[in-house]
């Protein structure tokens, strides 16, 4: 290429959009994380510690939908199934060489990177609802499978279960510096964020920019040189693992999961909270999480049959399709326009 | 160079393509045909995504049939399409940068190269807009600034300057006409404004019902008859 003077130069015209710097992006994400896990450590107890800790392993299960279909619009409904199976494979790696826990999340998001790679090849062919129909079954045929094979509790074998008095069963330990629930709720939150910027990191280097183009044109995508299938495919392997992590977790809040944890309508209601929460941003992922388990956990605290999680978000619904950036989209929007309002105050 | 022989797409009963036989030797050559000539699906073998049932394409001394897109990007090939497609979340240096990570030989290349589009193309104030903030004239001046990086051999445009009106079609124009020497790339241009291809096309073929019509030095194919009255509707 030769040196280029001035070949086409034209001057162009126009407002130039502000921009918020990474780092800023980053310290917001390490604040709000921050002091909303800060709030909830130091104000809840018993149940509610419980539930949010809960509710965190679900923004994870969020924030990997979100993945999919904010980067790629791939509909993925098998989302609390990953869950699962990383919850699965970390308990079937804990109680077979009892490693060191961080080995054991580890294991659980590998697992679910596999499993998510595999359950993700129909993407390659199909999208929208058939694509959304064939996760849906992929996460009803793991709830049929677990409720046969159940979750390994420290027996002998493969499946490592213990006989009918069910006596033997052995809880995971969680690790000597988060034994408490708060300390445990803690180290959730760390993982959280750890997970948070692993997304953010894909989000804004190649792989953002690879399913940005893929997202808008796949043939515009092939042109520029892009491998359509290895990028797809990454996106499903990042959200698997980041759910396997989240299942991981999960054992270690309870020490032991039953089949009945893992329902196929989880994977639609986490759907549900990520597009009210927002899908374009990690905050709406963070919020979409915390929805979907408080809600159901309010209901029972107030004694309401917690079916009626299905209404009040089926209604919230209507409200979030006339505003596609969801909660998390609006209050960062909100937070953007108010910074660099007061920034360029600050410079005049 | 591209060297087309005997080229057949079939969809069906239909032929949008029916044993051409084309040669771009130019710096730069138009494309021209009424609606529905197939310039559209000829760009489409070019770029790997239709399959002919017949003939051979010639990217210089590289036989583009069987290849995928990717290895075609790779051999140099580059396209735009009728419709703009820049991505609005992404910045015009990012939606730049997306080509480059795939194209360029390595970073300090990617970032030489964005610079030197980017300043081809005279968006140098607007890098770090927005897409969603461009304007269609700076939208397409992205486009066109895709098609620059990593050392493109021959570029398909598609319509660049759609929507455009008459001085932004002008600027287009220049553009367009010091793309060869400054990035030692071919051009092949399909408009259908004859204003442009006749402005900066030094050959240009025409199509008709997937035929080739005529092709020869662009002057002289836009003065031919024949092609007046199949493309131009006059004499």
């Amino acid at each position: 290429m030769r040196e280029i003077a001035n070949a086409g130069v034209i001057p162009m015209t126009g407002p130039v959009e502000p921009e918020i710097s990474p780092t800023l992006r980053a310290a917001a994400i390490v604040v709000v994380v921050g002091v909303v896990s800060g709030i909830i450590a130091l104000t809840s107890g018993g149940y509610w510690l419980s539930n949010f800790t809960q509710a965190y392993c679900m923004t994870l299960a969020v924030l990997g939908c979100a993945l999919l279909y904010g980067q790629l619009g791939l509909v993925s409904l098998c989302q609390w199934a990953l869950v699962g199976v990383g919850a699965w494979v970390s308990l079937r790696v804990y109680h077979y060489i009892h490693p060191p826990f961080f080995v054991t999340i580890l294991s659980g998001g590998i697992g679910a990177t596999v499993i998510g790679v595999i359950w993700g090849l129909p993407a390659l062919r199909m999208r929208g609802l058939y694509l959304a129909l064939v996760t849906l079954m992929l996460a009803g045929a793991f709830q049929v499978l677990v409720a046969v094979i159940s979750f390994p509790v420290g027996g002998p074998g493969f499946l490592g279960q213990v006989g009918a008095s069910g006596n033997d069963r052995i809880n995971m330990a969680r690790p000597i510096f988060a034994s408490s629930d708060t300390s445990y709720f803690l180290f959730v939150a760390l993982i959280t964020l750890l997970c948070i910027f692993l997304v953010e990191i894909h989000r804004r280097s190649k792989p953002g920019r690879a399913w940005a183009l893929i997202r808008k044109n796949e043939q515009m995508a092939a042109a520029a040189g892009i491998r359509i299938v290895f990028y797809k495919a990454w996106a499903f392997a990042l959200s698997g693992f980041i759910a396997g992590v989240g299942g991981a977790l999960l054992a270690g809040l309870f020490g032991q999961l039953d089949q009945t944890a893992f329902p196929t309508t989880t994977s639609i209601v986490i759907f549900i909270g990520m597009l009210l929460g927002g899908f374009e941003v990690w905050l709406g992922a963070f919020l979409g999480g915390i929805l979907t388990r408080f809600v159901p956990a309010l209901l029972i605290d107030l004694n309401v049959n917690t079916n009626a999680g299905f209404m009040i978000f089926g209604a919230a619904l209507l409200f979030a399709l006339r505003d596609p950036l969801g909660l998390g989209g609006q209050l960062t929007l909100l937070a953007e326009r108010l910074y660099l309002k007061f920034q360029g105050k600050r410079a005049s | 160079m591209i060297k087309i022989d005997a080229l057949t797409v079939q969809f069906g009963g239909i032929k949008p393509l029916d044993a051409l036989n084309a040669e771009f030797t130019a710096p730069i050559c138009g494309l021209i045909g009424p609606n529905g000539a197939g310039k559209t699906t000829l760009l489409n073998v070019l770029s790997g995504f239709v399959t002919p049932v017949k003939g051979t394409i010639w990217l210089n001394d590289s036989r583009l049939l069987g290849l995928s897109p990717r290895r075609r990007v790779e051999l140099g090939l580059r396209r735009t399409f009728q419709q703009e497609l820049v991505v609005d979340e992404l910045t015009a240096a990012e939606n730049i940068q997306a080509i480059a990570d795939h194209v360029s030989a390595n970073s300090a290349d990617a970032r030489r190269e964005i610079g030197a589009a980017i300043d081809f193309v005279g968006l140098g104030a607007r890098r770090q807009t927005r897409g969603r903030q461009l304007n269609l004239f700076e939208r397409r001046m992205v486009e066109v600034a895709k098609t620059l990086i990593g050392r493109p051999k021959v570029i398909l445009m598609d319509e660049p300057g759609a929507g455009l009106n008459e001085a932004e079609t002008e600027r287009l124009r220049r553009l367009l006409a010091d793309i060869p020497s400054a990035f030692e790339a071919q051009l092949v241009l399909i408009d259908h404004d004859a204003d442009l291809i006749a402005a900066v096309c030094m050959e240009t073929l025409v199509l008709d019902f997937g035929k080739r019509l005529a092709m020869g030095p662009t002057r002289a194919v836009l003065d031919d008859p024949v092609v007046r009255r199949a493309y131009l509707g006059r004499e």
